[in-house]
């Protein structure tokens, strides 16, 4: 088992596809030779060469253009967007023609692509490259949305969106690029739609994805810590499909969910985890459901003010402390 | 304005609201029952302080809170009553609407309220539903004394909620066949008190036979005078009751209660006469300092006691204090009766019918055979509390002050 950062484990899990399948292709700005501008993808021009891995133009549209022309003929291709902001001129792509082509051919043509894009705040970059925008994809049918937080999910559920035989948008969480996870060694490949419980605690179960996933357990351990609040938590890691299984089990059991989103309040996917817990097992619900979000506001890019934004673990303390007896 | 619970008596410091006889948005009126309130045996009705609409209820039914809580909120006619001012969300909702037209606008069910008045959650809801509990009856431990799902859990693994489950499921009897007359609060508190005296004391029952022989001459002596002076007759329970007080003094265990593993003994003896309401009730209520009092004094406490029981003229206060009971069925000819210990006593007297019987004298000139009048005192006593001994002991010494006291002498 190696230690492997969250942007190695990019670059691990596609090179263990692209070894394995040559059908799997790569394009995107800057990826090749420059390994990424995240250095998510260092090492794959060297292996794989300019044909499989292809530096395109500054044109998001180009490249999703080209990426569903060769999923319709036959190859395996894996897209980047550099900011996940950038998908906004890219929807008529994405969400009319990628998401629907399955349907509209009756089956007769599939899109087995993956859209990686790097997605989040906290990394100082102002409103138009720091949106979580995971649910603007999640709201589209047709389209299957991935949010890893560590290392390990990282590999294995890039890996098992390579290799499905849909459209994937798989959302990279920038500022957790740098953090450092173990990762079993060999092939490694994960199952959508599965929610993974880090942590179990009788009193209160949070849900959250991708970079509010650590500030969750942070939070959490200073909940038992400090407050003997004891609390489950589950990382969604797959929006569509969603494990509702796992979620609504982890909510019935302690009677309280709290839902912790990077997105925007309005619309965000907690509002939709919150509607399924209402619709399901509301007789089990022991008090409000509770969201703690980042506001409906651009995000800020001054150091303090897009921190004061984003759930903080202090801040998911506080809230549960004060609302959830 | 406030409405709060009442004083119920000088020694009682807390009451229990057993009914609701308006619902929020309701007209309630100084002329009119707004709740009941009961505390130990009393049952007291509690008008409106002012003409106005209820508001809002702060205190189901069922809950016990101290004198001078507020327990309801009722807004009076042209009163402006500020929404934010502490009231809780469904008062605010149903204030404007009060206060506009006093009609039934909101109703809020207890049933889904904790004992704070917080809202059930909906698990707690399934929960209490399921297993067919009473959330006013758990304590609940979040905000507020919120009760939660883990608080129903807990009491649902205590003895508690065990017990609750022993009770029989409700038969059906409703039919042509069957009058059904629900418990009043008197019936229901009597019932709950007898059940738990049995499960609490060991009763043991013992009886002696006693001549009454000189009480009836002492009696049948003064009876018409004192018919004419006290308007009343002068029954045989003063006199039993007299000897049972001097008794005592000689047997003071008797007199006593149980906390914990300690016998408590009183050193006063306040006699508790139990008193039949008509075949609608019993009540018992307590002549204090009995032991101080003379055979006449006795006879009129006992005399008031009854009168002011059947006429529901007795205060909370006639209603605490007892330290030993005396039950007499003896009106209706009853030869034996074996009482229940009204707790926390520790013992119960039972008298019954003092009737002619033939009944054999021993002389210096041998034994010959009279018509004496004859009844038969029976105790039931705490086992935990004496033993048997101490017990007949006692009996024994009252039964030789009746047949041995100058009962004339002392009425003279």
């Amino acid at each position: 088992m190696a230690e492997l950062t969250y942007r190695e484990a990019v670059a691990e899990a596609i090179a263990q596809e692209m070894r394995r399948d040559e059908d799997v292709v790569f394009l995107g700005e800057d990826i090749g030779a420059a390994g990424g501008v995240f250095k998510a993808t260092v090492g794959l021009f060297k292996e794989f060469g300019p044909v499989r891995v292809r530096d395109t133009p500054i044109s998001e549209q180009a490249i999703l253009g080209a990426a569903m022309g060769s999923a319709m003929t036959g190859l395996k291709p894996i897209a980047e967007i550099m900011f996940s902001d950038f998908l906004a001129v890219c929807w008529d792509i994405v969400a009319n023609e990628i998401a629907k082509a399955r349907y509209m051919t009756g089956g007769q043509m599939s899109m087995p692509l993956v859209i990686r894009t790097a997605n989040g705040g906290g990394s100082r970059f102002g409103a138009q490259h720091s949106q979580s925008v995971e649910n603007w994809a999640m709201m589209v049918p047709g389209l299957k949305v991935v949010a890893p937080s560590s290392p390990a999910d990282v590999k294995g559920l890039l890996a098992a969106a390579i290799r499905d035989p849909d459209p994937v948008m798989f959302f990279e969480q920038k500022s957790l690029y740098p953090i450092k996870g173990f990762v079993p060694d060999g092939e490694l490949v994960d199952v959508l739609g599965t929610a993974k419980v880090l942590r179990d605690g009788g009193d209160v179960t949070i849900v959250a994805l991708a970079a509010m996933v650590p500030r969750a357990v942070k939070a959490a351990e200073e909940l038992s810590a400090q407050h003997g609040i004891e609390a489950t938590v589950v990382d969604v890691r797959s929006l569509v499909p969603l494990d509702t299984q796992t979620i609504l089990r982890e909510v019935s059991k302690t009677g309280r969910l709290v839902t912790v989103e990077e997105n925007p309040r309005l619309c965000g996917w907690g509002a939709e985890i919150a509607s399924i817990v209402a619709d399901e097992i509301f007789w089990d619900l022991d008090g409000p459901i509770m969201r703690i979000t980042t506001p409906h506001i651009p995000l800020p890019a001054a150091d303090e003010l897009e921190d004061a934004t984003m759930p903080s673990a202090e801040r998911i303390v506080r809230e549960i402390v004060e609302n959830i007896d | 304005m406030d409405v709060i619970m009442p004083q119920l008596g000088e020694t009682v410091s807390e009451g229990t609201v057993s009914v609701w006889h308006k619902t929020i948005g309701d007209a309630v009126s100084t002329k009119e029952r707004l709740f009941d309130v009961s505390s130990d045996k009393v049952e007291m009705e509690v008008p409106a302080p002012a003409e106005g609409t209820l508001l809002e209820i702060r205190v189901g039914a069922g809950v016990t809170v101290p004198v001078g809580e507020v327990v309801a909120i009722i807004v009076r006619e042209g009163e402006v009553i500020e929404v934010g001012a502490g009231l809780s969300e469904a008062a605010e909702e149903a204030a404007p609407k009060a206060a506009a037209a006093p009609v039934r606008e909101v109703s809020v069910k207890s049933a889904n309220r904790d004992a704070n008045g917080n809202p059930l959650s909906p698990a707690v809801r399934r929960l209490v539903a399921e297993n067919s509990l009473d959330p006013v009856a758990i304590a609940g431990s979040g905000l507020n004394g919120r009760l939660k799902k883990k608080d129903v859990l807990a009491h649902l693994n205590s003895g508690a909620a065990v017990r609750s489950a022993l009770k029989p499921a409700p038969l059906d009897f409703a039919g042509e066949d069957t009058e059904v007359i629900p418990f009043n609060n008197l019936r229901k508190l009597t019932a709950e008190h007898m059940v738990r005296s049995k499960a609490t004391s060991p009763h043991v029952l013992q009886a002696v036979e006693a001549d009454f022989a000189r009480v009836a001459r002492a009696r049948s002596g003064v009876s018409a005078a004192w018919k004419k002076r006290e308007g009343f007759s002068l029954t045989y329970l003063p006199f039993i009751a007299k000897a049972l007080c001097e008794a005592v003094r000689e047997f003071p265990h008797v007199n006593a209660a149980i906390d914990d593993e300690n016998l408590v003994v009183f050193r006063r003896v306040n006699l508790a006469i139990a008193v039949d309401l008509d075949f609608d009730g019993l009540v018992a209520p307590v002549i204090k300092d009995a032991d101080q009092m003379s055979l006449q004094e006795l006879a009129r406490a006992i005399r008031d006691g009854s009168e002011r029981a059947r006429t529901n003229q007795l205060k909370p206060e006639d209603f605490t204090g007892g330290t030993y009971t005396i039950s007499n069925s003896g009106v209706f000819g009853t030869m034996i009766t074996a009482p229940i210990i009204n707790q926390p006593q520790v013992a119960i007297l039972s008298t019954d019918a003092i009737t002619k019987k033939p009944v054999v004298i021993e002389t210096e000139d041998g034994d010959t055979i009279g018509i004496r009048p004859v009844g038969v005192l029976a105790q039931s006593f705490d086992h935990r509390a004496i033993d048997g001994a101490y017990s007949a002991a006692f009996l024994n010494r009252v039964r030789d002050i009746i047949q041995t006291k100058d009962w004339a002498a002392v009425l003279a």
